[in-house]
């Protein structure tokens, strides 16, 4: 063992810089690891804001949020992890503000909020359209006044548990090659998101999936993987991000006949629609012909050259120099891209997971406040949240636990395992089935899914897995070999493929995200109010079902 | 289309450094990231370069093209290409190169550390909601929070060429965003540590930082607002605090600058007395305009205006310093294009105020 923790956090976004810094205020010795240095995190491009009933726009209050949240889940969201969450964000947003993030300002110089999709108020509470590098800046201010150990380009690769108990991890050391074992009392997942597995994706290249990948090697559960949210407005071709914000500040979508084709699909909230209602709605417009190149429109005009510059200037740069667009005199053409993993490992609402001294918080879990999909701006929030908590649960834990042990055995085998690969000379570059992976994702486990594609996309994973056995590394060196850890990554991409389209396959229903319009158009809640749970057992996914958790609200027709 | 474009390599196992030349069949929509993907996966895994959001947020992607600091998510190559033009792309500079096109970024962090980037409220307790503080308070710091911490413009800073441990361009830019925030409370402490030797008066205003920093930062416009503020509270025993508080007065007093008297008022007495002979040797050759009786300018009413209006403004420190010489490049752009949307009222008090360098 190299060294050794209290509380060792992987990865360092907003939930694992603001559980470390839960768990390091809680008295506990803290450290983060995490393969990219914290600010270059995904979390930093999160850009429309983040949800709190600070009823600074007007009247607002945690249950409205709760019920919007859980409306919004199509009811698969777990309503006491949701009413923790709305009850605990107005504070923890304040926290937020003292330590010094630079909110956009009301009037009377309190937090502003803005109107975002599907929730009853203008909720979200919003740093012009680069919130989430708002947060994660000042984490890591908050992180570097605490002196916290960061082991900065160190990508973990495999949780060690031993005696029942999650231990540790073995990481590679990006800078300087080789392994590393780190042990701790206990450890937090807080890995994000997996939207590596498409093409069209506003994910960051980190986004891998790594946590849940690892855990699930761990035989820990995946919770409701199927369910992958498509962000309505996404820049073709590479899937970078355009905020929901555009449309809280009043954008409009338009299909290729100039019009503002959301009447007929939610005619009340139009634009503000949820997520899967409408990207569902641009994809049957691109689909029936009404697309404008394989997109629709996004159009700011009206808003005029003044709000947009002052509100939606990262917007339009992006727009600018993605895309070659001026959205002060030119529509942006959009579509939707693979976005948010509201699945992920299975944890209760202290982050705990089925395995002892492991948690989880932020994408990489699954409380779960999204259920079949999440509204925006609740992500930053639940990474906040739920990151807290995890820190402080764990921290709790940690100092009540004394021993840290990883047999020699753990590094030995990580060491034989990495140099069977790094030693391969002849076959395939991970590159080719890493592009495969990601353009049948799209195409067969998209928007819409068919029976069949979902099938044919299972055995082609298959494939793609055996290819990957054999897969060959260039680069044979110790510095910087992010050819490995490319390798690596897709073996993580490769797994939770499998258990996203075994558990899509048997949801026999749509609801939120999983929508299955030619065999099972309507939501069932009779047999599928419940959530998927997948295991990896004996070399492949087993499914499994667990209840869902209703306080307050009964399931109800879901309409905008 | 085809991209071809040259590589610094750098093997540290070997110590090899060689300029390689590749070329690869991109899509048109290329930036010179996605370009480097399809070398590092069709031609050559052993190429390093960091990336993660290429979306121009996480500032990873930061190198060299053609000797310029570029994000490479955010350069597009379709132009180079049809120029005929065949870029070179080497590692950041003032970083030790690890590898190929990774630098080692452990000192610039260093420097980020050394300004104390947190907020110091003054106090422990949180407060029971959010600080009442205006929009305009907060768009104070609106630029230096833009900074995604890329190494663009420490990469190209003349000062850090000469001092490596010159605080450098994003760090004093970071300074200022705490040193510019109403909620902090250690604004002079801050500044007496940001005036002391590697700081803010070692900057040799190049502006090369404001002119390749991708995100308009405009770290220089910080680290003036940093000098102006720093006399603002008085904090002002460094030789370019003296320099530039010396050019004011003498502008208000007599209209312009009194050469004669800028040495001992930078300096002191002890030091321009060593450089009498020097001073001698100039006014002999005639390059010393003669210091009595003081020469007024026949203007030099205008030039105490401004200083007033600058007062009745309270536009003293940082607030002096005019905001957005990007942001009012990015309305001209607006201007162009489209004359009916352009906001004139935010045009107008930023055109008549100029720009400000800062001395």
């Amino acid at each position: 063992m190299d060294a050794k923790h209290d509380v060792l956090v992987i990865g360092a976004g907003c939930a694992g810089m603001r559980a470390a810094i839960e768990a390091h205020d809680a008295g506990a010795d803290v450290a983060l690891v995490s393969k990219i240095h914290p600010t270059r995190s995904h979390s930093g491009a999160a850009e429309g804001g983040i949800n709190a009933a600070l009823g600074n726009a007007s009247e607002d209050s945690p249950e409205e949020h709760a019920f919007d949240t859980v409306k919004g889940s199509d009811y698969l969201g777990d309503q006491d992890a949701i009413e923790i969450l709305c009850d605990e964000a107005p504070d923890d947003v304040y926290q937020l503000e003292n330590w010094g993030a630079v909110f956009s300002r009301t009037e009377e110089g309190r937090i502003a909020q803005r109107p975002f999709g599907a929730a009853g108020e203008p909720r979200t509470a919003y740093a012009a359209d680069i919130t989430g590098h708002v947060l994660v800046h000042v984490l890591y201010e908050q992180v570097m006044k605490r002196n916290l150990t960061v082991y900065e380009e160190f990508f973990v690769w495999k949780l060690v548990e031993h005696d029942g108990r999650c231990q540790g991890v073995i990481a590679w050391n990006l800078l300087d090659g080789g392994l590393t074992t780190i042990g701790a009392k206990t450890v937090i997942l807080a890995t994000g998101g997996a939207g590596r597995l498409y093409t069209g994706t506003t994910n960051a290249y980190a986004c891998t999936g790594d946590g849940m990948a690892q855990a699930l090697q761990l035989g820990i559960a995946l919770k409701d993987m199927e369910m992958m949210q498509f962000h309505p407005t996404t820049l073709a071709p590479t899937g970078v991000l355009i905020t929901e914000g555009c449309r809280g500040e009043g954008a409009y979508l338009l299909n290729s006949e100039d019009d503002r084709f959301l009447k007929r699909y939610a005619p009340n909230a139009m634009e503000l629609a949820s997520r899967d209602v409408i990207s569902r709605a641009e994809q049957t417009e691109i689909d029936e012909g009404r697309g404008v190149d394989g997109n629709v429109l996004l159009d700011l005009r009206h808003l005029g050259a003044e709000k947009i510059l002052e509100r939606l200037h990262g917007t339009r740069e992006l727009s600018m120099v993605f895309a070659g667009v001026d959205p002060i005199n030119e529509p942006i053409p959009v579509r939707p891209g693979a976005h948010y993993h509201m699945g992920g490992v299975d944890t209760d609402v202290w982050g705990r997971t089925t395995l002892e001294g492991l948690y989880a918080a932020g994408e990489c879990a699954c409380v779960s406040v999204h259920g079949a999909n999440r509204l925006g701006g609740n992500a930053l929030m639940e990474t906040i949240t739920y990151g807290k908590r995890a820190g402080a649960h764990a921290a709790e834990w940690a100092l009540t636990n004394t021993t840290v042990e990883v047999p020699a055995s753990a590094a030995a085998d990580a060491e034989r395992e990495l140099n069977e690969l790094l030693d391969r000379r002849d076959g395939e570059r991970p590159w080719s089935i890493r592009n495969e992976l990601a353009e049948t994702m799209h195409e067969n486990f998209g928007v819409f899914r068919r029976e069949e594609q979902m099938q044919r996309q299972g055995e082609l994973v298959d494939e793609l897995r055996e290819r990957y056995e054999r897969v060959v590394v260039d680069d044979k060196g110790q510095v910087f070999n992010n050819d490995l850890t490319q390798a690596l990554e897709l073996g993580f991409l490769l797994d939770l493929a499998s258990c996203m389209i075994v558990a899509g396959i048997e949801r026999k229903e749509s609801r939120g995200a999983h929508a299955r319009p030619y065999d099972f158009p309507d939501r069932d809640d009779e047999n599928y109010l419940r959530h998927t749970i997948v295991r990896w057992v004996e070399g492949a996914p087993k499914l499994e079902w667990k209840p869902v958790k209703l306080t307050k609200w009964q399931p109800m027709e879901r309409k905008y | 289309m085809d991209v071809a474009l040259k590589i610094w390599r750098y093997d540290p196992e070997s110590g090899e450094r060689v300029l390689r030349a590749y070329e690869v069949d991109a899509p048109e929509w290329a930036c010179l990231l996605d370009v480097l993907d399809l070398i590092k996966d069709k031609h050559d895994g052993t190429l390093a370069y960091r990336k993660s959001c290429r979306m121009m947020i996480c500032g990873s992607c930061g190198m060299r093209m053609d000797g310029r600091a570029v994000l490479a998510c955010k350069e597009r190559m379709k132009p180079l290409v049809d120029a005929g033009h065949v870029p070179v792309i080497s590692a950041m500079g003032n970083m030790p190169v690890l590898k190929d096109l990774v630098v080692d970024m452990a000192p610039f962090w260093s420097k980020i550390r050394a300004v104390k980037p947190w907020l110091d409220p003054g106090y422990d307790e949180v407060a029971e909601k959010e600080r009442i503080v205006s929009q305009q308070q907060m768009n104070a710091i609106h630029k230096e929070s833009l900074c995604i911490m890329c190494g663009c413009c420490v990469s190209e800073c003349n000062s850090m060429e000469s001092d490596p441990e010159f605080l450098g361009p994003a760090a004093l830019a970071k300074g200022f965003r705490f040193v510019g925030d109403v909620r902090d409370h250690a604004d002079v402490a801050r500044l007496n540590e940001l005036n002391e030797e590697h700081g803010i008066w070692d900057c040799t205003r190049c502006y090369f930082c404001n002119e390749r920093c991708p995100k308009g930062v405009d770290p220089r416009d910080a680290i003036a607002k940093l000098g102006a503020e720093s006399i603002r509270q008085n904090v002002d025993h460094d030789m370019g605090a003296k320099h530039a508080k010396w050019f004011v007065k003498s502008a208000e007093t007599t209209g312009w600058l009194r050469e004669t008297e800028l040495v001992p008022k930078t300096q002191g007495v002890v030091s321009a007395v060593k450089q009498v002979g020097f001073a001698l040797n100039l006014a002999k050759h005639g390059k010393v305009p003669p210091p009595f009786p003081p020469h007024v300018a026949k203007d030099v009413k205008e030039a105490r205006a401004l200083r007033d209006l600058v007062r009745m403004q309270g536009r003293e420190g940082a607030a002096g310093i005019v905001q957005g010489e990007h942001a009012l490049a990015q309305i001209e752009h607006v201007l162009d294009a489209d004359p009916d949307s352009a906001p004139a009222s935010r045009i107008a008090p930023e055109k008549a105020g100029g720009k400000s360098g800062g001395d």
